[in-house]
């Protein structure tokens, strides 16, 4: 650590940091807009319940028991509603209430602070639960459509028009059947980037782990960069907002009005909660992945997607028409990490497309706990230095200069590294200005 | 000495549930109940507490399920999801659909079933009955789950019945059954107290709460009721009370605390019978039976 020389672990953490796909989640999003925004988004009870799912457990809890509650309910009466043992989680479900506005802060007559719900809130979210207000679409007017869409054709068509997607972004031979605008979006995103030398679209890295998410979260991922890009394009953002939200919470295969059917894909977009929890509805597609505890991995696909998905971080062995045979190794693995992906994808990926028969396994777990330690160890192994940017302090003049710079650094939380014997200290890069001026002052 | 200080920006561990949860609420609809039998309305507002309330349960997750069961005299019904084919519900106002759906059709059925009662007889609920059918459903929902899906389930009992020692017996079978499937059963009381079904919260770690007053049900049922049994550790809600583990006798169905039990089949009797009645065991008595006078302890 001490050997570090500061250029070059400045240089490594950002080495480290860049190229990651973050993927947000609603709160996330949410978080980042001003509160004019919610406030005008509360306007609309698709959204509220959209947030209200979104928000944590013991938050959801708050929420519904003042619901009802037209006053101002005590701080100290909220905090006793959580048991002792859980304060934290109380102080941090607090915070996430007071960030996205659905909670204000405000004084009850005998001078205490007190929680009251943000009034467009209380009144949408009400609505969308008991009923009242205006009908969000128009579908009661509408009469039955004489072609009628059932589930399985709008779920296989919905499938179709993604994996087309996908496709286009690993490059396979059909080029045909996305739009221009979707490209855009692709491009926007950095999922994919413009060749130098044709300016034809090539996959970046964000992009191979764009394709790892599972499907909602794919969605998810897209929709908010389509977001990003409304507002440059002059349309509203909190019409657009609406409209997603209104999609997520319409009944499958009904008709919306005039002329859309919703599929899967919308339906509940803002889920990417609970990712890893396969649906009690029959919808997700099948599972075609075997893992075995040799490190085997055998996928029943014909699918170039796919194949070239699992090719990013197994070696592949064999190929037949309907099956690809290929083994994970340390170097595979780590090839893959050097990419980017992380462990938790892979082993996500893994877990999310496991074959039926894995699921059927004794122990409930879909893959075999020693190759997902493995992978995760495989991935520690490149994690085992920490970077932090820091200013390194050295020749003091005395033992007591140093004791009293390292004590306030120590109480200022900035403190990297200390030797006492060679009288040097490392100091949080951020912190240096405060430091230089305290030094000033002392000496 | 690489006494290294990282910074700790760690956000609390925050535990969350993602696992779907099924809630299958049985509410006493028999119009024998005796608040409803002084004032008939109050079933309108039990009614409309309930759906507000299933429906905050289906607000809560995506993924959440639930069925609502009818409780009456003579027959225990699924009312939502109900029996025939669902409802062609378009949105009206500003509720969700899903919701608008659960509301009608619950209320559909019910006027279904309250309209088909004619008689004048006062019976009463048949709860166990009710209970042993939402298992059922319960177990068929799991058996039809994908492999690796998980789900918590859980029955809450809505009802203004008084305690009945009657069904002992079956309430003590589905009250073990519920056990050893993990489902957890919460029991409203509306008008008494029931020791019985108490019991059986206490058996399967369900709340057991008896409403203090009727106007404010929905806000009882959410504040008590809608935490899920993973959450309720973070909550402060009512504390366990003293349960009445008192059990009732095979031959008159009362409720005892000393008797006679078959020393075969266990069963419990509050008067001696030479035969056994549920296992037929012949008990050798030598002579009539005589009641030792109790050893009393020597004053010294």
């Amino acid at each position: 650590m001490a050997d570090n020389g500061l250029g070059s672990s400045n240089q490594e953490s950002t080495l480290i940091r860049q190229n990651n796909l973050e993927c947000k989640n609603l709160y996330d999003y949410l978080k980042t807009r001003p509160p004019n925004i919610l406030e005008k988004l509360y306007n609309h009870p698709t959204i509220c319940l959209a947030v209200y799912r979104e928000l944590p457990e013991l938050a959801r809890q708050y929420v519904i028991r003042i619901l009802f509650v037209d006053q101002p309910v005590p701080q100290a009466v909220v905090a006793s509603w959580g048991s002792q043992a859980f304060s934290k989680e109380h102080v941090y479900v607090s915070k996430v209430l007071s960030e996205l506005s659905v909670w204000q802060e405000a004084t009850i007559p005998g001078g205490l602070l007190g929680w009251i719900l943000s009034p467009t809130f209380k009144k949408n979210l009400k609505v969308a639960l008991l009923g009242g207000g205006k009908a969000w679409s128009m579908s009661s007017a509408l009469e039955a459509d004489s072609k009628a869409r059932d589930v399985t054709f709008l779920d296989a068509y919905s499938l179709e028009r993604w994996e087309c997607v996908l496709h286009y972004m690993v490059g396979s031979q059909q080029q045909e059947g996305i739009s221009a605008d979707a490209v855009r979006i692709l491009l926007h995103a950095g999922l994919m980037k413009r060749d130098e030398d044709d300016g034809s679209p090539v996959i970046t890295r964000q992009g191979f782990q764009f394709l790892l998410l599972d499907r909602q979260a794919q969605v998810w991922h897209f929709l908010l960069q389509y977001l990003d890009t409304v507002e440059e394009r002059g349309l509203d953002l909190v019409e657009c907002l609406t409209f997603l939200f209104q999609l997520s919470f319409s009944t499958l295969g009904k008709r919306k009005a005039g002329r859309f059917y919703p599929t899967r894909l919308a339906l509940n977009i803002t889920n990417s909660q609970n990712k890893n929890t396969p649906d009690i509805e029959e919808d997700t597609p099948k599972g075609y992945i075997v893992v075995e505890t040799n490190y085997r991995v055998y996928a029943y696909t014909d699918s170039n997607l796919q194949v070239a998905l699992i090719g990013l971080f197994t070696e592949l062995m064999y190929r037949f028409p309907n099956l690809v045979v290929g083994v994970i190794t340390r170097d595979s693995v780590r090839q893959a990490l050097r990419g980017g992906i992380t462990a938790d994808q892979i082993i996500g990926y893994l877990k999310q497309h496991a074959h039926v028969q894995m699921l059927h396994a004794e122990n409930r777990q879909p893959l075999p706990p020693t190759v997902v330690d493995q992978i995760k160890l495989w991935e520690l192994e490149r994690n085992r230095l920490t970077y932090n940017e820091g200013v390194l302090y050295s020749q003091f003049l005395s033992q007591a200069d140093f004791n009293v710079l390292k004590e306030y650094a120590q109480t200022n939380g900035s403190l990297i590294w200390y030797n006492k014997e060679r009288r040097t200290l490392v100091i949080n890069k951020s912190a240096h200005d405060d430091v230089k001026k305290f030094l000033e002052e002392i000496f | 000495m690489n006494n290294i200080v990282l910074p700790s920006e760690k956000q609390p561990e925050i535990t969350s549930t993602d696992e779907t949860s099924l809630l299958v609420v049985i509410l006493d609809s028999n119009p024998g109940q005796k608040m409803l039998r002084e004032n008939p309305h109050v079933l309108t507002q039990c009614v409309d507490s309930v759906i507000a309330f299933a429906n905050s349960h289906l607000m809560q997750k995506a993924q959440n399920k639930l069925a609502i069961m009818a409780c009456h005299s003579k027959t225990s019904q699924f009312i939502y999801p109900g029996p025939s084919k669902p409802l062609d519900v378009r949105q009206v106002d500003g509720q969700y659909e899903a919701f608008t759906i659960v509301e009608k059709t619950t209320k559909h059925n019910l006027a279904k079933l309250l309209s088909s009662e004619n008689s004048a007889v006062i019976t009463e609920s048949l709860l166990a009955g009710a209970i042993a059918m939402a298992l059922c459903y319960i177990a068929r929902i799991q058996r039809i789950k994908p492999p690796g899906a998980k789900l918590n389930c859980r029955i809450l009992v809505v009802t203004g019945s008084g305690s009945s020692a009657s069904q002992y017996m079956n309430y003590m079978n589905v009250f073990f059954t519920a056990q050893k499937q993990n489902v957890v059963i919460d029991v409203c009381a509306l008008d008494q107290h029931l020791s019985l079904l108490q019991q059986g919260c206490d058996i399967t770690n369900g709340l057991y709460l008896k409403v203090p007053q009727l106007q404010g049900l929905l806000q009882y049922l959410l504040w008590v009721f809608l935490p899920e049994p993973p959450i309720r550790e973070k909550l402060v809600l009512p504390p366990p009370v003293k349960v009445d583990y008192r059990a009732a006798c095979f031959c008159h169905r009362e409720l005892i605390d000393i008797g006679f039990v078959c020393s075969v089949c266990l069963s419990i009797f509050c008067k001696f019978s030479p035969i056994c009645t549920t296992c037929h065991t012949v008990f050798k008595v030598p002579a009539p039976l005589t009641v030792k006078p109790k050893k009393k302890k020597i004053k010294l």
